[in-house]
């Protein structure tokens, strides 16, 4: 098991770029868990004169918005809801995918044709608009923003769980167990998913990044929770002052742009190193 | 041929029901009634209005007849009324659609564009400066949210060099003729459709380049260049055709995330499509809009769909044979 895991570690470090976005990953995550040391105070905060450029006054290394509030304060925290959210909706969409995904191919017939139907639909729906249809009606809170960008982002996963499972399916070790009388629920999950799982945990960590994008999205356009900082609102509160203070928007936006280009680069990494097979691709 | 056309526009009917079914359920999941929410931010408080609209929204009967009573109601085009518009939903989203099938248009073409050459450029290259340069330009535009570059551009093009207007879709009192009409269309056009683009671009230019690696290995590559056809015309003409085809299916993949992207841009740069009135419908709470938008959305991605697949069937003639 350890040869195995330094044996990965290896194929994961040949790749210079995953091994880049690993450490940017880490600095984020770092940045995200520190923050209530480095700005113990509520980061929603009047601070001081609105509108100071960055690297101008050094109590603010990265200026203050409109309002006066510190925007480095605002980043260390909106990486916290980036992150979270990115994270639980990753997770949404790994369950309610491998779930959907596992039951079709297992049990095949009207089954697999109906749930594929129903995947196909999730996909025809426009995501975005999906997403501002469910958090219009279920009202601005950032449990129902995950669970949205999650129902929105899981057919992937589900089309490649059932890809995995399907070759799975009919395999001597699980007609072993049949043979031994096991329940399907226990062949389904003790049995198919360790194997099925390497290729889908490489997707999910793909969707963490692009759940990333849609929250921020969503909160740009003023519609995530009014009460947590996040990197998407401080945009769109920023998008007034371009003619003057254009570094508002610019600052959150390379963040967006830092935390997602590491996690792409991070899931490409993991699928040089767990699908060899792939890596040409 | 005719029949697998029909076969497939067929097959859109049960996705488009199942729309209505889920905007039902949408509906229903909302915290109170959705006719509660409608009279009390319209502010409709005249008792015979309300006893009509009961009628209209059928609330006042069982579950499953108010279903059917939708998806009738839906099928004959009736999306319900707009009190903030004050006309029929269908006609306002069908007055703003044209702007967002421009959108949608401009920026597929912009990414088709920057996206094949790029990665057509980068395969020819491979493995030098100029595909490095590509495929760092790519990671950088595919991890970038489209309404962010679309502000930076807006700065930089827009209010420092002043190249482009900021946002809008035509110059107010600009009115000389359908030609000057379609420039100043175009010229309102550039930045959003870039801002849209670029994201797909940078799909299309790692996949572009992939696929144009995977097909300069095979055979018939050889018998071109052994036939001594020019380099140009060997890429041009053989190579690029047959690596063109995992674009078209990609590109059918994403119409609905250009749909939904088109809303944030939409937001960005004042363009005065369904976007935006989605955005405007959501903030003012005008469910029957939002709804409205969301079937008619899907209605558009699924023909879309359909289309690219038929599109298909004549880029790659395999494909009728099964």
């Amino acid at each position: 098991m350890l040869n195995l895991a330094i044996d990965f570690a290896r194929r994961f470090a040949r790749n210079r770029a995953a091994l880049i976005g690993l450490l940017l990953v880490i600095v984020v995550v770092g940045v995200a868990l520190a923050a209530p040391w480095l700005f113990p105070r509520n980061p929603l905060r009047i601070v001081g004169r609105p509108e100071i450029w960055p690297f101008v006054n050094s109590r603010y290394p990265l200026g203050t918005d409109s309002l006066g509030r510190d925007i480095a304060a605002m980043i260390a925290y909106g990486a916290r809801t980036t992150l979270l959210i990115g994270l639980c909706a990753s997770l949404t969409a790994t369950l309610i995918g491998i779930t959907i995904g596992a039951t079709a191919a297992y049990f095949g017939g009207w089954i697999d044709e109906m749930l594929m139907r129903f995947t196909e639909l999730f996909q025809t729906i426009p995501n975005l608009i999906f997403v501002l249809t469910i958090v219009s009606i279920l009202g601005q809170k950032i449990e129902y923003v995950t669970v949205a960008v999650g129902i929105v982002t899981w057919t992937p996963i589900a089309r490649l769980t059932r890809a995995e499972f399907m070759a799975l399916r009919d395999r001597e070790f699980v007609q072993a167990c049949r043979a031994m009388g096991m329940g399907n629920l226990r062949i389904m999950l003790g049995e198919i998913l360790p194997n099925a799982l390497p290729p889908v945990i490489v997707l999910s960590s793909l969707v963490i990044a692009g759940a990333v994008l849609f929250e921020s999205a969503v909160s740009f356009l003023g519609l995530g929770d009014p009460n947590v900082s996040s990197w998407g609102r401080l945009i769109g509160d920023g998008r007034t002052l371009i003619r003057t203070s254009w570094y508002i928007c610019a600052v959150p936006g390379l963040a967006i742009m830092i935390t997602v280009l590491a996690l792409n680069l991070v899931g490409d990494g993991l699928n040089d190193a767990l699908n060899p097979k792939l890596r040409d691709r | 041929m005719n029949r697998i056309v029909l076969r497939r526009l067929a097959q859109v009917i049960p996705l488009v029901l199942a729309v209505i079914v889920l905007n039902f359920v949408l509906i229903h999941l909302a915290p109170g009634s959705l006719f509660d929410v409608m009279t009390a931010e319209q502010q409709i408080s005249d008792p015979a209005m309300l006893d009509q609209l009961r009628h209209t929204y059928g609330v006042d009967q069982p579950t499953w007849v108010q279903l059917a009573k939708y998806i009738w109601s839906v099928m004959r085009l009736d999306l319900g009324f707009s009190y903030r518009q004050n006309a029929p939903v269908l006609n306002v989203i069908m007055d703003q659609l044209p702007a967002t099938v421009i959108l949608m248009l401009a920026a597929t073409s912009v990414a088709l564009l920057v996206g094949v050459t790029a990665g057509v450029l980068a395969s020819v290259r491979v493995n030098t400066i100029w595909d490095n340069l590509i495929s760092l330009a790519a990671v950088f535009f595919f991890a970038a949210p489209s309404f962010w570059l679309g502000i930076m551009m807006t700065v930089l093009f827009a209010v420092k060099l002043g190249w482009f207007p900021v946002g809008g879709i035509r110059t107010i009192g600009a009115g000389n003729g359908p030609f000057a009409d379609a420039l100043d269309v175009m010229h309102h056009l550039v930045l959003p459709a870039t801002a849209l683009g670029l994201f797909y671009a940078a799909t299309y230019a790692r996949v572009m380049r992939a696929s144009m690696l995977e097909v300069f290995r095979l055979d018939f590559v050889r018998t071109a260049r052994a036939k001594g056809l020019s380099p140009a015309r060997v890429v041009l003409a053989h190579v690029m055709r047959n690596a063109l085809l995992p674009i078209v299916t990609l590109l059918g993949l994403q119409l609905g995330t250009i749909l939904g992207g088109s809303v944030v841009i939409e937001a960005v740069f004042s363009w005065p499509g369904i976007g935006s009135l989605l955005f405007d419908s959501v903030m003012s709470r005008n469910f029957p809009m939002v709804l409205g938008v969301l079937v008619l959305g899907s209605l558009l991605v699924a023909v879309a769909n359909a289309t690219v697949d038929l599109l298909y069937l004549r880029l790659d003639p395999r494909i009728r044979a099964r």
